[in-house]
């Protein structure tokens, strides 16, 4: 074969990111369901929300992946070790993630994996064609569309914060 | 575009490698001999009284919560600051009311104390 | 890119029910926050604004209704469905917080939060019957789930309470991620997230059938798990026995209306094309649903849990409706809800009454002797039994007879045969409590004190007004929710 159909074989930088990301999100969110520690379990989770992030930005979605770094990393994760460092299972170390029902779950999710496997294995995926170079009007774009199409979403999400501040009043104080 | 990323992801990468190097060739080449003084936990100043694990606030955890409501605010508040110049009228009404909700939803948390601290 | 929103699409009176129901809420929180120490009165009046609220929505509604508008061109709709829906969870609300006003502050000090929380929840309920677009549609879902699950923990000194809202939190969370990943599928499949759009693609041909079947099967698991359909129900009878009973009340007609609205509308306006994909699953997931509820409910021992089953059973037979496909389905499942509303709440406030002082839940030993004790509230829980159960001349018969009429219009024959077996088996558990009531002695001397109040009794009151005379009359009701449902094409 001659160098160019060769180098056809090789992946390509972009497609060994992915995968990196992808083993990364994989491994690490088994870690943050099943690890004996809680603490781990809520480093794995920040380690997979990395790794979401990461394909955010592959996928070009710059502002998602940044809103998934500031928000869910920023505030959840580190909401989550609150609640973590509340509960007493730090003191004691070691947890079991699994009950009895652990075969049944296993091979529900097995099944569940294998549909969605013949599902994306299936699917005439559409080759995407145009590039994207917007850049910074992108996300102008996406603020203005907050305000004209999906308006109603939008407010309907003020109402929701709303009834997490006042679930927050209702469940989280100190009695 | 997305060469420009790049760049980012070599640097977290590295930051990444060296720190973990550095503690685990620290663990593999440095010498083992531990005696009761070098392996007691380091605290400078005085000795720890009692135990150590003392009942977490929920104060913090309430805290916590009012500050990822407000961050998903200030997410969604980002892109329409971008686009501001030529949003209309209405559409300015619109940020103006998500912004008093979210300003009702704090000014209730305020008379309710759960701003305190103590 | 048209960034500019056109102020003649800005029909508000899509919404206007919806508002009026936000204001009341700002007025409730700010009632309460003007409660001091040394002045707690306006925190007392918080469940009186909380019900003018409701009353002043029905109003609105009631001055809205008649016409046919979209909000935005495709956000949401204001049609005779979305219109019932709303009486349905105002009524549903206005009957929760009539049983609230008496149990609440002995559970839970923090009453305006409360009732502010339940006005909300009804908003996003409402907002679910109008929403024409799955992003509208998840966030109302969002709104009014998120506001239950803080509402099932209210009582904090209770570990079932806690239970329930964790319960609740954790299924529903992940049953909202299957819904989100669902709705992410179909836009996929279609490019839209429009029901219209999602019609008129399909229509055509044009969709992604792989990805649009495996986003329908995603939706429907996560509507299956709000309506409590099986096998997605294990979370109904620990969140309904846990949870504090008026928000049982509440939520078991409120969840059920909202959800199946949605579940209707999105099944019947943008995947109508879609019929010979999911009509079967959705017959099977009816008799599985039918079948687990009716039996399930047989063998409980608490009153609670027993009528969580029961409402297993009734989505059951509300899904056979749907399974059928015909447009006659919206119509039925919205009378049968309305019916419904005023049985199950009505059933719950005999249990609420029933309630040991200070229990959360009532056996059923503790219905017996009824009839002889308390022959008032023995008789109320009767007819509710009997309506509960389909027993005609009571709103129940009506309801099921529309139902399953609507099933056979879309040539589901063999499913309206097993829903009235499953019936008739159903009918077991409800008259066995009216048997204990009339035909059994009390168990012991609590039997004497039941928990009454003026507003538990109004509650009652309207709820067994409503449960004699829709089934007395039932064709002015079920004319009024006739052609509800605004389809794709007119």
């Amino acid at each position: 074969m001659s160098l160019p159909e060769m180098s056809a074989l090789f992946p390509t930088l972009q497609e060994v990111i992915f995968v990196l990301f992808a083993l990364l999100i994989a491994v690490t969110s088994l870690i943050a369901a099943m690890a004996p520690n809680l603490f781990h379990n809520a480093l794995g989770l920040v380690a997979t929300l990395f790794g979401i992030a990461g394909i955010y930005f592959m996928l070009e979605a710059e502002f998602v992946g940044v809103s998934q770094i500031l928000v869910y990393i920023g505030a959840i994760a580190t909401l989550i070790t609150f609640a973590i460092m509340l509960t007493r299972g730090m003191m004691f170390g070691r947890t079991s993630a699994m009950n009895r029902q652990g075969l049944a779950g296993a091979i529900i999710s097995g099944l569940f994996f294998v549909v969605l496997l013949g599902i994306v294995f299936q699917v005439p995926w559409p080759n995407v064609v145009a590039d994207i170079t917007d850049g910074e009007a992108l996300i102008a774009n996406l603020g203005a569309l907050f305000v004209s199409t999906y308006l109603l979403p939008f407010e309907l999400l003020a109402l929701l914060l709303l009834v997490a501040l006042t679930g927050a009043l209702l469940l989280a104080r100190d009695r | 575009m997305l060469q420009n990323y790049l760049f980012v992801l070599i640097l977290s990468t590295v930051a990444l490698i060296i720190p973990v190097a550095a503690i685990v060739l620290g663990h593999f080449l440095g010498p083992r001999r531990p005696d009761p003084i070098k392996t007691a936990t380091y605290e400078s100043g005085v000795e720890t009284i009692g135990d150590t694990w003392v009942q977490f606030r929920a104060q913090y955890y309430l805290i916590g919560l009012i500050f990822l409501i407000f961050d998903v605010e200030v997410i969604f508040l980002f892109p329409i600051a971008l686009a501001f110049e030529r949003l209309s009228l209405l559409s300015t009404l619109a940020v103006v009311t998500f912004v008093l909700i979210l300003l009702l939803g704090l000014l209730v948390e305020w008379r309710k104390g759960a701003l305190e601290w103590e | 890119m048209e960034t500019t929103l056109d102020l003649s699409t800005l029909n508000l009176a899509v919404v206007l029910p919806e508002l009026t129901l936000i204001v009341f809420a700002i007025l409730v929180m700010a009632a309460d926050v003007f409660a001091t120490p040394k002045n707690p009165a306006p925190r007392q009046w918080t469940p009186w604004i909380a019900l003018a609220g409701v009353v002043a929505a029905a109003i609105v509604n009631l001055s809205v209704s008649g016409r046919e508008v979209t909000l935005f061109q495709g956000a949401a709709i204001l049609d005779k469905f979305a219109v019932g829906l709303n009486y349905i969870i105002l009524l549903a609300t206005g009957l929760g917080i009539l049983l609230s006003v008496k149990y609440i502050p002995r559970i839970n000090k923090q009453v305006g939060e409360y009732y502010a929380l339940t006005l909300l929840t009804a908003t996003g309920m409402m907002m679910m019957g109008a929403a024409l677009d799955l992003i509208t549609l998840f966030l109302a879902l969002e709104i009014f789930s998120l506001a239950l699950y803080i509402l099932s923990g209210l009582n904090r000194t209770s570990p079932r309470s806690t239970e329930a809202a964790i319960k609740y939190f954790l299924l529903g969370a992940f049953s909202s991620a299957f819904f989100a990943y669902g709705g992410a599928l179909i836009y996929a499949g279609t490019g839209t997230t429009q029901y219209y759009g999602i019609a008129q693609v399909t229509a055509a041909g044009l969709a992604n059938t792989p990805l649009l079947y495996a986003g329908i099967a995603l939706l429907v698991a996560g509507f299956g798990f709000k309506v409590s359909l099986v096998p997605f129900h294990s979370w109904t009878p620990d969140v309904y026995q846990g949870a504090p009973t008026p928000v049982t009340a509440f939520m078991s007609v409120g969840t059920k209306a909202a959800a199946f609205a949605a579940f209707f509308r999105v099944m019947l306006v943008a995947l109508p094309f879609s019929y010979g994909a999911w009509s079967m699953p959705l017959a099977l997931l009816a008799v599985i649903t039918m079948a687990v509820g009716n039996f399930a409910a047989l063998q409980q021992r608490s009153l609670k849990r027993m009528l969580a089953y029961s409402s297993i059973a009734h989505a059951g037979y509300i899904l056979t409706a749907l399974a059928g496909g015909a447009a006659e389905g919206a119509d039925a499942a919205l009378f049968y809800l309305f019916t419904y509303a005023f049985m199950n709440i009505g059933a719950f406030a005999v249990v609420m009454a029933l309630e040991e002082m200070g229990a959360e839940d009532a056996m059923q030993d503790r219905a017996k002797g009824l009839g002889k004790t308390h022959p008032i509230m023995a008789f109320l829980m009767a007819i509710f039994m009997f309506g509960l159960s389909g027993m005609p001349p009571l709103a129940g018969f009506y309801g099921k007879v529309l139902l399953f009429e609507a099933a056979v219009a879309g040539g589901m024959i063999w499913l309206a045969i097993a829903a009235v077996a499953f019936t008739a088996v159903g009918a077991v558990y409800y008259l066995r409590v009216i048997a204990n009531m009339y035909f059994a002695d009390p168990v012991d001397e609590s039997a004497d004190e039941v928990n009454r109040s003026l507003p538990l009794d109004v509650g009652l009151a309207i709820a067994v007004a409503g449960t004699i005379l829709v089934g007395v009359f039932p064709g002015f009701w079920m004319n009024a929710f006739q052609q509800s449902m605004a389809l794709f094409g007119g």
